[in-house]
């Protein structure tokens, strides 16, 4: 597909906007995609092919981690640009780590925190919400995880 | 309808049309919105509709996108409560929207949580003041995926940190005029932040409008950045006042807004982009004094001439010919 700015190079960042009424795709290619504005955050417009451009161009990828929790690969990641959750994060950290520095630069967080780490039973009920969603759907994988994690917080809760 | 926050009259509204500041958060019991199945993305929105209801302040009303028809969700999109991300795919995804629609809630668009709100002018403070108070509450309720180095984690890597994005959203006719405004992108960019246009891209932005947004979300604080973008906000209205200044000078653009303003007078077809060029100038002219017409009606008619927006307005789909007339009749009536 052509990039529909430039008509010239190949379109490989595709963005949803309002036109005329209905929601519609546009198809840029990534030099187009840039000078229009579209290298920020929050756009809501799909960041697959810059993170994973990204992503494939120094960091190896070809091996079969997957995140415990939401079953995502590494390579999955690298070809949405979607983390699969919070964490994969923690697994991926050292091959995401150049592309986070590409991306924030080096900087490390210094804006606002959570008022207070959040409750143990908050954790719990949450977890056991997302549990029973995943029993519902015979994700039992991911319904295992959670048990683990709920069993492991009553455990910390235990020993104090 | 009630008063909407488009209806109020903002500080510094010469130049500064509404402002806007955007939260993402996510719950860190669950996977985030592109690793959920239908039935989980129902789950964690109702998981936050219980943790929104205890919110002191401001009561929201709950909407499941799939029970609103398509137009009804690009209208939305057209109003600027939702993203067109989040138009384009109604499945699993939900709206919580205040009666005066300043605070729009986004459920399971790229992360289980953007908050949004949006109030008339150059209002920085106040909504990130609002916007603060509503996450904190909302952080009692919830445990929002978190990191020490990394802070709040989204789906995008791009996005991770404060989370915060916020906006201001100029109207930059003289700017854009005398040829500035290319340059001015440039360097905004050089300074964490970005430009763009508002409705439609770069120097064609529709109306002359405007975004400016930061862009760092890691290594500045959130009042930082508000802090720094409010500066340059303010430097860049006091370069479009100068410009305006200096288009004023010569008879040419009185004579184009009195001839925008008759078009828009007495056109029985007008398209988006036609009436877009138009309104902005009538605005121009309408902050000078020329034309009586106050800032709050000229961007109420904005956002209600949209395609969607439009359409709505008849309850039932038009076609380009149909749009654009409705569309200029309306215009008329609204000019008096
Ligand atoms: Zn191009
Ligand atoms: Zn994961």
């Amino acid at each position: 597909m052509i990039c529909q700015n430039c008509n010239k190079n190949e379109a490989n960042m595709h963005m949803k906007r309002i036109v005329n009424g209905r929601a519609a795709e546009v198809h840029l290619c990534k030099d187009c995609a840039r000078s229009l504005g579209y290298g920020e955050a929050f756009t809501g417009f799909g960041f697959g092919g810059l993170l994973g451009e990204l992503l494939s161009k120094g960091e190896q990828i070809g091996s079969s981690v997957r995140c415990s929790f939401c079953g995502k690969s590494f390579e999955e990641i690298a070809g949405d640009g979607k983390m699969g959750c919070a964490e994969c994060y923690n697994i991926f950290y050292d091959k995401l780590l150049p592309s986070l520095n590409r991306i924030h630069g080096k900087a490390s967080y210094s804006g606002s925190r959570p008022q207070k780490e959040a409750s143990v039973e908050l954790r719990i009920e949450e977890l056991k919400v997302a549990l029973k969603a995943a029993v519902e759907q015979q994700n039992f994988e991911l319904a295992a995880t959670l048990r683990d994690r709920i069993n492991d917080i009553l455990a910390e809760g235990g020993e104090q | 309808m009630g008063a909407k926050w488009y209806l109020g009259t903002g500080a510094q509204n010469d130049v500064v049309i509404n402002t806007s500041i955007h939260i993402a958060r996510n719950i860190r019991s669950f996977p985030f919105p592109s690793r959920l199945s239908l039935p989980e993305k129902l789950k964690v929105n109702s998981v936050i509709r219980d943790a929104s209801e205890a919110i002191d302040d401001y009561s929201f009303n709950y909407a499941e996108m799939k029970m609103l028809s398509q137009s009804e969700v690009v209208s939305l999109a057209e109003r600027h409560l939702v993203s067109p991300e989040f138009a384009s795919s109604r499945d699993g995804r939900a709206l919580l929207l205040t009666e005066d629609e300043a605070v729009s809630v986004m459920l399971n668009e790229e992360d289980h949580i953007r908050l949004q709100v949006m109030y008339a002018g150059f209002a920085l403070d106040e909504a990130f003041k609002t916007a603060s108070s509503i996450e904190e509450q909302l952080s009692r309720k919830l445990d929002f995926a978190f990191d020490d180095k990394l802070g709040y984690l989204t789906q995008d890597p791009v996005a991770l940190g404060t989370g915060m994005k916020a906006s201001v959203v100029l109207h930059l006719p003289a700017l854009v005029s005398t040829s500035q405004i290319t340059k001015l992108i440039a360097t905004v960019s050089k300074l964490g932040l970005s430009l763009r246009g508002s409705y439609g891209e770069g120097a064609a932005a529709k109306g002359d409008m405007f975004r400016l947004s930061n862009t760092i979300t890691l290594g500045i604080s959130e009042l930082a950045a508000i802090e720094n973008l409010k500066s340059i906000a303010l430097q860049i209205a006091a370069q479009e006042r100068a410009a305006r200044e200096e288009i004023f000078k010569t008879p040419v653009i009185e004579d184009r807004i009195y001839r925008a303003y008759g078009v828009l007078k007495y056109a029985r077809m007008i398209d988006t982009n036609e009436f877009m060029e138009l309104i902005s100038l009538v605005r121009l002219g309408a902050v000078k004094g020329l034309i009586k017409m106050d800032c709050a009606s000229i961007e109420a008619l904005m956002i209600h001439m949209q395609p969607a927006t439009i359409s709505l307005s008849v309850d039932r789909p038009l076609d380009r010919v149909e749009r654009d007339k409705l569309r200029a009749a309306m215009v008329r009536q609204n000019l008096g």
